[in-house]
């Protein structure tokens, strides 16, 4: 217990699986590398069991973050049954010559390199299956399979029975350009490389002539070549330093790029003007190496970045890929993508809602959750409309199709997230704030220098200026934000967030703001009971168990509530009236579990149900009210510390939920925030975080639906929780794969970073104004400089792997 | 040290030939996925997928 109190944060007991904790009263166990080990879900339990049943138990060894809680064990199979049509799955897979079949998978859910392991490995052994590879970088799973001994939909069943979700892998022009960028962006770097090792051996032998004296004949030789080789360099390589460099220019911003650009270009004109004219001095390796050193930086940086570029997950994934819709009298199953307003289709309780639809038979539920992020469901009668994206919980619907993807609601959210992405306030880098004063600086300092050798030795202005632009070339300074931000994101992975957004970490630390969405970002975004409220004479634990046998035949959301409830399996003629509730009969009575007016209707007598901000599900046998029964969502138990610091760190805390009932405002005075907005649409939520920034406030938003997504891709620093949906992660700047602590973390990572950029920079500023003096008086030789650089660089980079230790941050979670 | 003027373009030959190599290496897309290969080496038994790769 001593151990508990002091970190209150941490569950007694967590999941193997997935690192959630382990909810009291459930007691799952897999027994992995011989030892049982707890489990806080079915879903966890069959994913593990599966993977520890197949001998792949060194997964569990070799990964480096929690899996993905799977999602409910839902009927799908069915579902990727389309793809076996060769035809439909042709835009993700083509025949080879020997008969068998290439595809491609996008995969949900892949965390780390083991991930990439075990899937592999558990697919190589289905027979049938003569390929498979997944591309981490991608989340890409390529086969190739023989079509007549294993169909594809088994495939895709067998990936989503490992705890990853499966969908057809499509090409899109925006994943087409990442993967265009990263080559470019390689092979740069290893021209750059190469480069980089040929002219160092040439500076070497220059660099002795220079001591210890050499032939002009076979410095001219060696100066030429090197010439050749950083000429081939810059104009590959370096290239982009000044394209980027001259586009901010035309547009009147001066970025690091600039000085960067110039001292590249400046240093090796006069380079070759020494050369040609076989005077002065050349500096050809530092150019070569400034340049190797400063895409080796950036490629790092984007290579962590772009590990987790989610982007191309969009919304119409969540949609199922196949519908049943009635042709001819028949229910046939037909591809989603051909549906045309005025089909008929048939949803079925717990699928997901194809298209927006009037229905025409059949009263049910629907969970919206994906428009209001809330898990109780809407009763829907015909002549009521449904929207593409919310789910059937209760009975099957008969639905006509009212309009065509692209004009449903679904598609105008898909439309406020791409443009709520566009929309962020860019803050301007710190490197890039700083750039502006250094360039100017360093141009006046050389301007300076220039007039005065001028007036002292005119023979020698000119390479004594250029010396001053060569040292004061700003290498260090130049990698002191990727540097930085590279060790920063390692470590915050280490320690369970994934760090996705571009300046993220530096926009996190000004945040003055931070907003919570409510279901399933600070509530744990499933019912519990909380209150039982006993009217008859039955005890609270036997209702429970009543209740329990009922549910069994339910798929509502509360019916989960009693998942791990002892049932009572003696009910008989169990009929789920939807809309309404659940009627069974036993020990020769009926009993009816529900709404107010249908429990009424079998017992007269039963009261009101109490105030309390609870969602009251009514018990009652005939003529007997039984129990009034109060479920809520109950809070993430992490998430006062996290408000707390929050709070004590001087940002303003606030909650923006879809939901408009009291229970909104109750746990926000619980928590003891404000509520910044309830009952808002997706739409609304956005609206309300640009009026905050506006004002002038910078926001970091948390959340976890597809009703966050936009708000989360318009904040300034966003976070998506554990089991939050791929378009919202694809959205948000961090993904936390544990609990609400992450934001802490990530909150004190950011700020230990932003402090040790601030130092590379004070360095990298301190070390030119040290020798931009005795460049300007003519001190300076070339090997000197190259020293010097290459040792402020190393500096730099170093006092950035600092952020690796976890002792940076964790003394001081919250204060900057 | 006349060698020099052999040796050195000889030298750069080979610098070039290597460039090429690397350049090709890239685009046939053997460079794609580097978080992957940094771990292949830790798994005991061969990890399958060497076809499927030549094949992109």
């Amino acid at each position: 217990m001593a151990v508990a109190e002091q970190r209150p944060i941490a569950a007694p007991e967590t999941c193997y699986h997935c690192g959630e904790p382990v909810p009291a009263g459930v007691s799952l166990f897999v027994d992995i590398d011989g030892q049982a080990r707890p489990m806080c879900c079915p879903g966890c339990r069959a994913v593990a069991g599966l993977i520890a049943g197949s001998g792949l138990d060194s997964f569990y060894r070799r990964r480096s973050s929690y899996s993905e809680r799977p999602g409910e064990p839902a009927d799908t199979a069915g579902e990727y049954r389309v793809y076996d049509d060769p035809e439909l799955a042709g835009d993700f897979s083509s025949s080879n010559a020997d008969g068998s079949v290439s595809a491609r998978l996008l995969l949900g859910g892949i965390s780390c390199a083991a991930c990439t392991w075990l899937i592999e490995q558990a697919l190589s052994r289905v027979p049938g299956i003569l390929a498979a590879s997944v591309q981490l970088q991608h989340s890409r799973l390529d086969l190739r399979f023989d079509p007549a001994r294993i169909p594809l939909s088994e495939i895709f069943a067998r990936v989503e029975a490992l705890g990853y979700r499966p969908q057809p892998f499509r090409a899109d022009t925006r994943r087409e350009q990442l993967s265009r960028e990263y080559r470019a962006d390689l092979r740069r770097l290893g021209v750059a490389g190469f480069g980089m090792m040929q002219v160092g051996m040439f500076a070497v032998a220059l660099h002795a002539g220079d001591l210890q004296g050499i032939e002009e004949q076979y410095r001219g030789l060696l100066r030429g070549f090197s010439l050749l080789v950083s000429g081939f360099v810059v104009y590959y390589a370096a290239g982009i330093f000044f394209r980027t460099a001259w586009r901010h220019l035309r547009q009147g911003a001066l970025v690091m790029d600039l000085p960067v650009a110039l001292a590249i270009g400046l240093a090796w004109l006069a380079s070759a003007w020494a050369t040609l004219t076989g005077s002065g001095q050349v500096y050809f390796d530092s150019v070569v190496m400034f340049t190797f050193f400063l895409l080796l930086g950036r490629f790092l940086e984007a290579r962590v970045r772009r590990h987790y570029a989610l982007a191309w997950f969009d919304v119409e994934a969540a949609l199922p890929d196949a519908v049943s819709v009635r042709h001819e009298g028949q229910w046939v199953t037909r591809p989603r993508r051909l549906l045309r307003p005025g089909d008929r289709v048939l949803v079925r309780p717990g699928q997901t809602v194809p298209a927006d639809a009037s229905v025409v038979d059949g009263i049910g539920a629907v969970r919206e959750d994906t428009f209001n992020g809330e898990h109780l469901p809407r009763t829907v009668h015909p002549g009521e409309t449904i929207y593409a994206g919310s789910v059937n919980v209760e009975s099957a619907l008969q639905a006509d199709v009212l309009v065509d993807f692209a004009h449903s609601r679904l598609a105008a959210l898909q439309q406020s997230v791409d443009a709520a992405r566009s929309g962020k306030p860019k803050l301007a880098r710190l490197a890039d704030r700083i750039a502006g004063w250094f360039v100017a600086g360093v141009l006046l300092l050389t301007a300076g220098t220039a007039a005065v050798w001028l007036q002292l030795d005119p023979s020698r202005a000119l390479w004594v200026s250029l010396s001053v632009l060569v040292i004061s070339c700003p290498c260090a300074l130049a990698l002191a934000t990727p540097a930085a931000l590279t060790a920063a994101a390692a470590s915050l992975r280490s320690a369970g967030v994934i760090v996705r957004g571009e300046n993220a970490l530096e926009s996190l630390g000004r945040c003055t703001h931070l907003l919570f969405d409510k279901t399933g970002t600070l509530t744990e975004g499933s019912l519990a009971v909380e209150r039982v409220l006993v009217l008859g004479d039955c005890d609270a634990r036997e209702l429970l168990e009543l209740a329990a046998g009922l549910q069994q035949f339910s798929n509502h959301p509360i019916s989960r509530a009693f998942a791990n409830t002892p049932a009572n399996t003696a009910f008989a003629q169990v009929v789920h009236i939807a809309g309404a509730g659940l009627e069974g009969e036993y020990d020769g009575l009926r009993y009816r579990m529900g709404s107010a007016a249908f429990c009424r209707a079998l017992c007269p007598v039963l009261p009101e149900p109490p105030e309390e901000p609870l969602y009251w599900v009514a018990m009652c046998r005939e003529e007997q009210p039984l129990a009034w029964i109060g479920f809520s969502d109950p809070t993430r138990e992490e998430a006062p510390a996290v408000i707390a610091a929050a709070r004590a760190a001087g940002v303003r805390v606030g909650m923006l939920s879809g939901d408009s009932s009291p229970r909104a405002a109750q746990l926000a005075a619980e928590l003891g925030i404000e509520v910044t907005g309830s009952g808002l649409q997706p739409q609304e939520k956005l609206r309300r975080l640009r009026e905050l920034q506006d004002a002038g406030a910078v926001v970091a938003m948390v959340g976890d639906g597809l009703n966050d997504a936009p708000v989360l891709g318009a904040a300034d620093a966003s976070f998506a929780v554990a089991g939050a949906t791929d378009l919202a992660r694809a959205q948000a700047d961090f993904v936390l794969a544990g609990d609400l602590g992450g934001v802490t973390r990530s909150w004190g990572k950011a700020r230990a970073c932003r402090r040790i950029i601030l130092q590379n920079f004070a360095w990298a500023l301190g070390y030119n104004l040290l020798a931009i003096p005795l460049a300007a008086s003519g001190h300076v030789p070339p090997w000197a400089a190259a020293i010097g650089m290459s040792l402020s660089s190393l500096l730099v980079v170093t006092n950035s792997l600092r952020l690796h230790r976890s002792g940076v941050a964790a003394p001081e979670v919250l204060r900057g | 040290m006349d060698s020099l003027y052999l040796l050195i373009p000889v030298a750069l030959l080979f610098v070039g030939l290597g460039i090429k190599l690397l350049l090709w290496a890239i685009d046939s897309g053997q460079y794609d996925d580097l978080d992957k290969e940094a771990s292949r080496i830790l798994n005991d038994d061969d990890a399958p997928g060497d076809e499927t790769r030549e094949k992109q």
